[in-house]
């Protein structure tokens, strides 16, 4: 009267195997589930009572003690109430057959269905690691499951289904294996920057930011396309690989939001409401912890619109993120890394009422108001933004001209062989560094400056009013500049290019 | 820093802040004595603020305690004061109407011997006025004191151009005043010297600015307007230095910029338009030294030539013109931006300087 069914519990995006221990004996009826589990488990008992009963079986009516063992670590989700049934019925010996090393994993309907999980692939990946190759899943998350080689997957749809599996009453096939290329090749975005009317300097910019993964800040009055030209930064950007992909899945996949094919093929774009707290933003949340947006952004942009508009604490609580390129939230319960390797997009008005510097209307804030505005956002988190660059006010004349701007997928070759540039400059360093990333070390190695660009950034640091702490960030816009140029040295030109991108610090006295 | 019994008088006098300036001044009766006769203001006290308040006065001017906290707390703070009575005084501030009874000094006092100019103008400059008002502070700076206020645009842009060897007139007392909250306050806080009329704990009030302006036009033997709305304190400035028979100077404006229409005012009343600092040196009967010379590739040349016959030009304008992609014309300007030919309007403007 005793059974033992395996299944998997998620801590952030890695996870345990977790034995599902059923007693069943004579004595008053109760039903005990023990084993730290938290609202949405305890509440499977009334799901998996019905589900046995309306899958044509009997619900044990005994003192019946459940253990999800190892019994110290949280249990959360509703991905136990398939194994919790399927002990049940083994517990109960209406269910003879093995069910070694099988990983069930599902929720189950009143009548009987199973019903899709949230962080199914990081589950599938993690056990695949530690060793497990079967499960049983709901067939929703099919499509999730179909990208992972190695494994023995059975997609079912129903409680009836999974016992006719277990026993050998039907025959069932695996999910096929699918090819991540055929998939990409599919989707496309929604935009492109031959949308883009005009813009010849924000254009530039924004290629000179993805070809080196700089950080970006667009400044100009509202309406004048900041939205749309940070909406076009994923079209030019290198297209996933299938592990970046993965990577990227995974993180959707603990957070629910993935969509029907299963895998994100196209680079993220975030954009949250100026509104968005500190959690919301980095991850957290009561019992599970959550990825925030930064890391939903992972591999992708995080867009920022009204940059002064948010909380101070909030735009603080990025710095630590880009730094590292992941994020650990810690509480009470434990703590989570979640990566966050995503380029910041941001976009603000140039002061309060948003025509400074507008050809066409007058802008009526004080140079005081400006400046408050302005520093809104902190001198250490502007550090991170390399690429400051104005964004005009376009004309109507530009709005309707005919004249077809350059696509996307001409940029983006551009782009690709400015990071191949970069790939074999930094073969001997960290995996993946790109320009953005050099540290003081990589600068003195990598960016030597001829003298006549010492005394170019030397009168730029002077007359442009350029904060000493700018010298690295052009320097490195600089190399970036220099790659997509094909040019082994950086040039003076180059270094004058950079500069110019300071417009944020320059702009105003 | 000692005072003789004269400037003495004149340091607490100015320090009895149940006194008006208008008070003060009747008190000291043709500012010959140096001593105050509250007789001379007595109508004048009694009828605004009573007889207990003049009795307070009176009692307040021969109190040793008064006077020895007023003392101690300049020597605490590092003021110096110069007197209607000092030798110091100076001579263009002697010769106005309404000379301030005691001037507060805080740096380098030596500056006041000097021949000066004042440069103002209202906080909202458009940039390429800011950029020309700090080239002209700087030039001139050669032969004069730069003297100015201490807000933000153009009084800053002046500041800076004369590096902070310049004079700022403030409006309220030193304990109200940073010098560390910008960059051009502090290099006149190193280099410079800052003058108020009031002893350092009297408090910022709107209408004080309106005779510090007095004493930035009474200080200098001419007033250079670089941007004034239609109702601007630099206009209050300029026609204080008209009244004390000064030079008036202005920048013309092209119609409709709003923070020009009262420099263009000034024109049309008289006041000399200046477009260049000659026009001022000129005024007084001096020349300029030779600037330095810059030297441009060709394409900053022909940059710089289409940017000059137009004033102001939109990047994409510019690239149509030169038949340059933008792209390209971004280090140009940028170079030319660091030679201090042109300026940024914001909006991927450029005009020149």
């Amino acid at each position: 009267m005793f059974s033992k069914i395996l299944s998997y519990a998620l801590n952030g995006l890695e996870g345990v195997g977790v034995e599902i221990e059923t007693d069943i004996n004579k004595g008053m009826v109760s039903y005990d589930l023990v084993g730290l589990p938290d609202a949405a488990v305890k509440e499977s008992k009334e799901r998996v009572r019905s589900a046995i009963k309306n899958s044509a079986f009997i619900f044990p009516i005994n003192k019946i003690t459940i253990n999800l063992a190892p019994a110290d670590i949280k249990k959360e989700g509703s991905q136990y109430d398939l194994p919790i049934a399927i002990s049940l019925l083994k517990a109960s010996d209406q269910l003879l057959c093995d069910t070694d090393g099988i990983i069930f994993l599902g929720e189950l309907a009143l009548d009987g269905a199973l019903r899709p999980v949230t962080g199914l692939l990081p589950i599938l990946i993690s056990a695949r690691n530690k060793g497990f190759k079967r499960f049983v899943i709901p067939a929703a998350n099919a499509n999730e499951a179909s990208y992972i080689e190695g494994l023995e997957v059975y997609a079912l749809s129903s409680l009836k289904e999974v016992v006719a599996y277990v026993n050998g009453e039907a025959q069932f096939s695996p999910v096929a294996h699918r090819g991540y290329a055929a998939v990409r090749e599919l989707k496309n975005y929604d935009y492109d920057l031959s949308l883009v009317r005009g813009q010849a300097v924000a254009r530039r910019a924004l290629e000179i930011a993805v070809a080196g993964g700089h950080n970006i800040l667009f400044v100009g009055p509202p309406g004048s396309g900041k939205t749309l030209l940070a909406r076009c930064i994923p079209t030019i950007m290198p297209d996933m690989t299938f592990d970046e992909a993965l990577e990227v899945t995974k993180i959707h996949s603990v957070a629910g939001e993935l969509s029907e094919e299963g895998i994100v093929s196209l680079r993220p774009f975030r954009t949250p409401h100026h509104t968005a707290t500190t959690v919301s933003l980095c991850g957290g949340g009561n019992n599970k912890i959550r990825p925030g947006e930064i890391s939903m952004a992972h591999k992708g942009v995080l867009f920022l619109d009204e940059l002064p508009e948010y909380s101070r604490h909030t735009l603080e609580s990025l710095r630590q993120p880009l730094e590292d390129r992941k994020i650990t939230i810690t509480r009470a319960g434990g703590a989570v890394t979640y990566p966050a390797d995503f380029m910041l997009c941001a976009g603000m008005n140039p002061c309060p009422c948003g025509n400074y510097g507008s050809a066409y209307l007058q802008c009526t804030c004080t140079p005081a108001q400006i400046n408050k505005y302005r520093t809104k956002i902190s001198g250490p988190l502007m550090d991170r933004i390399d690429i400051q660059v104005e964004v005009d006010g376009v004309k109507y004349d530009e709005l309707a001209g005919d004249s077809s701007a350059e696509a996307s997928a001409e940029v983006k070759k551009r782009v690709n062989t400015a990071r191949t540039i970069q790939h074999e400059r930094f073969s001997g360093e960290k995996e993946g560094m790109i320009n953005a990333n050099m540290g003081d070390k990589q600068i003195k190695k990598y960016c030597s400056l001829s003298p006549e660009c010492e005394s170019v950034l030397r009168a730029a640091y002077e007359n442009l009013h350029l904060s000493a702490r700018a010298r690295a960030r052009i320097i490195k816009v600089a190399r970036t500049i220099a790659d997509l140029s094909f040019s082994e040295e950086i040039l003076p030109e180059h270094i004058l290019e950079a500069a110019s991108y300071r417009s944020y610090e320059a702009g105003i006295r | 820093m000692t005072y003789t019994d004269a400037e003495q008088n004149l340091i607490v006098l100015s320090a009895i802040c149940e006194m008006n300036y208008n008070e003060k001044y009747a008190s000291l009766s043709a500012l010959m004595s140096y001593t105050p006769d509250f007789t001379a203001c007595e109508n004048l006290l009694i009828k605004r603020s009573g007889i207990g308040v003049y009795n307070k006065v009176r009692e307040k001017f021969n109190d040793p305690a008064f006077r020895k906290k007023i003392f101690d707390g300049l020597e605490k703070r590092g003021v110096e004061c110069v007197t209607y009575a000092s030798d110091d005084y100076p001579e263009l501030l002697k010769h106005i109407p309404t000379p301030p009874i005691v001037l507060y000094l805080k740096g380098k006092r030596e500056l006041l011997r000097r021949r000066s100019l004042s440069i103002v103008g209202s906080r909202r400059t458009t940039p390429n006025s800011l950029a020309q008002c700090k080239r002209f502070a700087n030039e001139l700076s050669e032969h004069f004191l730069i003297v100015s206020g201490s807000a933000q645009g153009a009084d800053s842009a002046a500041l800076e151009g004369a590096q902070g060897f310049a004079v700022s007139v403030i409006a309220f007392g030193f304990d109200h005043l940073n010098p560390q909250s910008s960059p051009q306050l502090q290099a006149v806080a190193q280099n410079g010297l800052f003058i108020s009329e009031y002893y350092p704990t009297v408090a910022p009030q709107s209408f004080l600015f309106r005779y510090r302006n007095r004493i930035i036009a009474g200080l200098s033997a001419g007033t250079l307007v670089v941007s004034a709305g239609d109702k601007s304190g630099a206009l209050i400035t300029a026609n204080f230095a008209a009244d004390f028979g000064r030079e008036v100077f202005a920048f013309p404006y092209n119609i409709g910029v709003s923070s020009g229409e009262g420099c263009n005012n000034l024109i049309k009343q008289g006041a000399n338009l200046c477009q260049n600092p000659l026009d001022i040196l000129s005024a007084f009967g001096l020349d300029l030294k030779p600037s330095f010379i810059v030297t441009l590739s060709d394409d900053e040349k022909e940059a710089y030539a289409i940017i000059k016959e137009s004033g102001e030009i939109f990047l994409p304008t510019l690239s149509q013109n030169m038949g340059v992609p933008s792209y390209k014309l971004i280090p140009i300007l940028s170079s030319l931006e660091i030679k201090g030919l042109i300026c940024r309007l914001g909006g991927n403007r450029y005009s020149v300087i």
